[in-house]
């Protein structure tokens, strides 16, 4: 086992460098150049001064060597990452400097940090949630499958999954924050406010509320469809005809024999959808305007602070990478059957 | 057997199937039927026995054709003529030219600068009817709550401006309401200190001598009287509505005295007792073109083609005047659109002017109009280009109305607009039609883009196997990895950097989809083809020796076309929501163009959503319906092309 993730993880390194390199070329076809952006309270200062193209020409250039612009593509990576030297130094990722932020005037990572705690917050809240209605509405379904209830809550779930968050989200801004007013429209805490202790989570939960509802309400179609199918998938094994005949209580073969079956598919889609919901995060953070990683990343890429952008592409990237890697272990854990130290 | 088929059969097939979605099939026959049909058939079959799927498919290939039949009917327009900033945030109406029946035996003026319409008829009862958009929520700023104090007294005058309105009585009172900040009431609110205010004698209640008033006309948020004697009273914000109004007045009292006067959207100009155009310092519509012998346009002074010939009728659009000469000639300024050519011998005799267009009718009683026709001011109906159809046509913003002697002869113009406006002043009926179209069509190419990349990598890692195998899925893999909505982000903000010609761009995002969602099929595809690859009709396919190739893409993959057709059509349906959600966010399909996306863009604050409904559920319920439609059918198609599934539904 102990193999196996070692190798994985080796893969993982190499599957990481070739896309962030795929992803750092790509960031450097944009035709956008910091030097030129940085020279320009330069250029103004110097608008009376003699020779000024050629002062601003010199200080673009020296700009360009600083920043490492000058070089070409492979060496600027690499100097990025903190395998070559930028300007006559070591200092990248790996040297622990994740970047600036130009628009924030701040380094990258105290510009991550909060809204970091906020998304991972939010996803984990939202998954729980999701998980907490979806399991038991899908073993619902799949025990009472083709009733009437089940087809309701069938036509509820393709309805639930072809509405896009956005959607979803006015709907439920209309509803909930001005038709009910139960929940403010927008925002992350009640402004001029400065609560303290529980005070503080309950204002924050306060504002949380609405966001966190609209994810998990978005969530759930998809992921009750898959309980369903898995779980009616179990209930038609030969073990769980042998455990009826035994006698055991309905009980118990649903949620001891055949919910156990039914957990494997469920395990790999729950960190996929995890995974999503980071994705999802990104438009329903900017609806409602909390100080998420979605929301850094939508303005940063408005205002091309792309060192910033690079970095939580990144993220999402690891992210996705992990959550395969968990998806193959958890397999392994929970099918005795599946061996994954091949 | 075969005449019990036959009686089945009756009817073609789409009316068959309406027959058994609505009675229902008969048991026995078909499963005499389904003997005799192959797989696919017994599929479509089965598919359209499922009442839910069949009314998908019904109402998504009603969606297609309004889609694309009417954006092709309709097509969206990006000019300036598109929006129309008089009519931001209008609700979905019909009734902008219900001319109130009270008003068709008889009326003495109708007025109209936007949206809303003013009328008063020959019993000196005042109406109104149209819209008008009260941001502010606040009762006392609503133009169409007509004040009682002129719902009770006989009103001989009416004007209406962009956001107030005017009356005098018969027995003299001037009365404004609606929008005061600006100065529209002339006395009285918070009104800005550079507006213009009333006169002294009719300020706290004074009165004027009513049968002496010759006109009572608003421009913007100005309003004006002329007195039969050339006296002007004028009030308002005439900084912004009117800048030449002093020197208008002023050439009143020093020069000659004005019998008309009219208002632009920045001006004031009318004719004197002499027949002289009066524009005072404005000297914007001075220079006219007009056509020289050889029938290009040359440009000439307005006073001097004029000459020594006499201004009878004068009549201001938003941005144009238009003059009508003592020989019947048109002069107009300020319009790119040509003005009609009367028929040798008919002779223009009044002009009227709309927001964006006028009308003229002639000494023979004929209507002319000419202008902007996007919102069918122009429209004129053929019954009104007979000979002495009409003597008197109102034409007020968009609309006209047209009477004969005293009597409503018939209106045309703008009607409202079915879902409403956003914004900008644009039809959302109009733009849903082209932002589905657009959508779609996203969503199509991306889907097939992905198709064909997830089937060719499919097919050729599951059935060549070993290292090339190895290669594509580790690809996959590497592809997979890469978080949807994130990167198809940057890869469009990329893009949209770099200065490329819109169709380009959105030919960008159609591959960035494509490219970016292939992985899941090619996986399918690649297991499908494990699974079909150890069958015997491939051994014996190999064995006749049919080449490699052939196998993997003539005979194997027609047995998992059923698989991909779901897959495709289910990836359809998600590539229309991510072009959605990423032309939401800013980063798709660019405004003006229209998608169903980016039509929800200003959807977020709260005003839109409570106050401005349309411009969010309309789009909203287009792009869901839609979604649910083709997701209901891949589930069915899924569900009917299983052959694990026995169980008949």
């Amino acid at each position: 086992m102990g193999k196996y993730i070692l190798k994985r993880l080796g893969y993982m390194a190499i599957v990481l460098l070739i896309l962030s390199f795929l992803m750092f070329f790509v960031y450097s076809l944009i035709p956008y150049d910091r030097a030129v952006a940085e020279a320009e309270p330069y250029r103004k200062g110097l608008k009376t001064t003699e020779n000024a193209a050629e002062l601003y020409q010199a200080k673009v250039e020296e700009l360009r060597r600083e920043l490492g612009t000058d070089q070409n593509v492979v060496v600027r990576y690499l100097g990025w990452i903190g395998l070559a030297p930028i300007n006559g130094k070591y200092n990248g990722i790996l040297q622990g400097n994740l970047g600036y932020s130009y628009s924030f005037d701040r380094s990258a990572r105290e510009v991550l940090a909060d809204p970091l705690k906020n998304t991972v917050f939010i996803n984990i809240f939202a998954t729980f949630l999701g998980l907490g209605i979806t399991i038991p509405l899908g073993i619902f379904c799949a025990v009472h499958r083709g009733s009437k209830r089940d087809t309701a809550v069938q036509i509820g779930t393709i309805i639930g999954y072809s509405i896009p968050g956005f959607i979803i989200s006015i709907v439920f801004i209309w509803i909930f924050a001005i038709l009910l007013k139960w929940f403010p429209v927008s925002g992350m805490k009640t402004p001029g406010s400065s609560y303290t202790g529980l005070a503080e989570l309950k204002d924050r939960l306060y504002y949380m509320a609405l966001p966190l509802i609209v994810m998990t309400f978005s969530s759930l179609g998809g992921m009750t469809r898959y309980v369903r199918a898995s779980m009616s998938e179990a209930l038609s094994l030969d073990c769980i005809r042998t455990a009826r005949a035994k006698g055991l209580v309905e009980k118990t073969v649903i949620y001891s024999h055949a919910f156990r079956n039914a957990l494997i598919p469920i395990i790999t889609l729950v960190i996929g959808w995890f995974i999503g919901i980071f994705s999802g995060s990104i438009v329903i953070e900017n609806i409602f305007g909390l100080n998420g990683v979605g929301r850094i990343y939508i303005l940063s890429l408005n205002s091309k602070d792309f060192e910033v952008v690079l970095l939580l592409q990144m993220f999402y990237v690891i992210l996705g990478l992990l959550g395969n890697l968990i998806v193959d272990i958890a397999y392994g854990l929970a099918d005795p059957r599946v061996r994954v130290n091949k | 057997m075969s005449e019990k088929k036959a009686s089945s059969r009756k009817g073609p097939a789409p009316l068959r199937w309406l027959r058994r979605m609505f009675f229902g099939g008969s048991k026995e026959l078909t499963l005499a039927d389904e003997r005799f049909d192959s797989p696919g058939k017994l599929a479509v079959k089965r598919f359209f026995r499922n009442p839910l799927a069949t009314g998908a498919v019904i109402i998504l290939a009603g969606m297609f054709l309004f889609v694309f039949i009417g954006s092709a009917i309709a097509p969206v327009n990006l000019t300036e003529t598109g929006s129309e900033m008089l009519h931001t945030n209008m609700a979905p109406t019909r009734s902008l030219m219900k001319l109130p029946d009270g008003m068709k035996d008889g009326v003495v003026d109708i007025s109209s600068k936007g949206t809303f319409t003013i009328g008063v008829d020959t019993d000196g009862k005042v109406s109104m009817w149209g819209q008008y958009v009260n941001i502010s929520g606040d009762p006392a700023r609503d133009v169409m709550n007509i004040p009682e104090e002129v719902k009770d007294s006989r009103v001989v005058h009416v004007a209406a401006g962009s956001d107030h309105c005017v009356a005098i009585t018969e027995d003299g009172r001037v009365i404004a309401w609606g929008e005061y900040d600006n100065g529209q009431y002339g006395h009285e609110g918070s009104m800005i200190a550079a507006a213009r205010k009333q006169p002294e004698e009719l300020m706290d209640g004074g009165t004027i001598d009513a049968s002496q008033v010759r006109q009572l006309i608003c421009g913007n948020q100005v309003t004006a009287i002329l007195m039969e004697d050339g006296t002007i009273y004028a009030w308002g914000n005439d900084g912004l509505s009117a800048t030449n109004l002093s020197s208008v007045i002023k050439h009143g009292k020093k020069e000659s005295p004005l019998v008309k006067l009219t208002f632009t959207n920045d001006g004031i100009y009318g004719i004197d007792e002499n027949g002289d155009f009066v524009c005072g310092k404005s000297t914007k519509y001075n220079i006219i073109s007009v056509p020289d012998e050889s029938g290009r346009s040359v440009s000439t002074d307005l006073f001097e083609y004029i000459g020594n010939r006499k201004v009878v009728d004068i009549a201001a659009s938003g941005n144009a005047l238009a003059l009508v000469l003592d020989d019947g000639e048109i002069v107009v300024s300020g319009m790119k659109e040509p003005q009609p050519q009367l028929p040798e011998g008919e002779n223009a005799l009044t002009v009227s002017g709309g927001t964006r267009h006028f009308v003229l009718t002639t000494d023979q009683g004929r209507v002319y109009a000419w202008g902007q026709n996007y919102r069918n001011q122009c429209e004129i109906p053929k019954a009104l280009t007979e000979e002495g159809a009409v003597d008197k046509v109102y034409a007020s913003g968009f609309q006209n109305y047209a009477f004969k002697d005293g009597k409503f002869v018939d209106c045309w113009g703008l009607k409202g607009y079915l879902m409403g406006t956003d914004d900008m002043g644009r039809d959302v009926f109009n733009r849903i039609m082209n932002g589905g179209k657009m959508t779609m069509t996203v969503g199509a190419v991306a889907v097939i883009v992905s198709t064909i990349i997830g089937i060719l990598i499919g097919c050729i890692s599951g059935y060549f196997g070993g290292a090339v195998d190895m290669l594509l899925m580790r690809l996959t893999e590497i592809v997979g990895a890469i978080p949807f909505l994130p990167f198809a982000l940057c890869l469009s903000a990329i893009f949209q950097a770099s200065d490329i010609h819109e169709d380009t761009r959105i030919v960008i995002i159609m591959l960035i989809l494509g490219v970016l969602s292939w992985t899941g099929l090619a996986r399918l595809v690649r297991g499908q083809i494990l699974a079909e690859r150890e069958k015997e009709f491939v051994t014996a396919a190999r064995s006749m020796g049919v080449k490699e190739g052939r196998i993997a893409f003539r005979h194997i993959l027609p047995n998992i076309v059923s698989v991909i057709l779901v897959t495709v059509t289910l990836d359809f349906a998600s590539c229309m929501l991510t072009e959605s959600s990423l032309s939401y966010l800013g980063f798709g399909v660019q405004l003006p163009r229209p998608t169903w996306g980016n039509m929800l863009d200003g959807s977020r604050s709260a005003l839109v959503i409570q106050s401005f409904w349309w411009r969010w559920v309309f789009p909203a319920l287009f792009l869901s319906v839609v979604v649910i439609c083709i997701n209901i059918i891949g589930d069915t198609l899924r569900d009917v092309l299983d052959p694990k599934s026995v169980e008949k539904t």
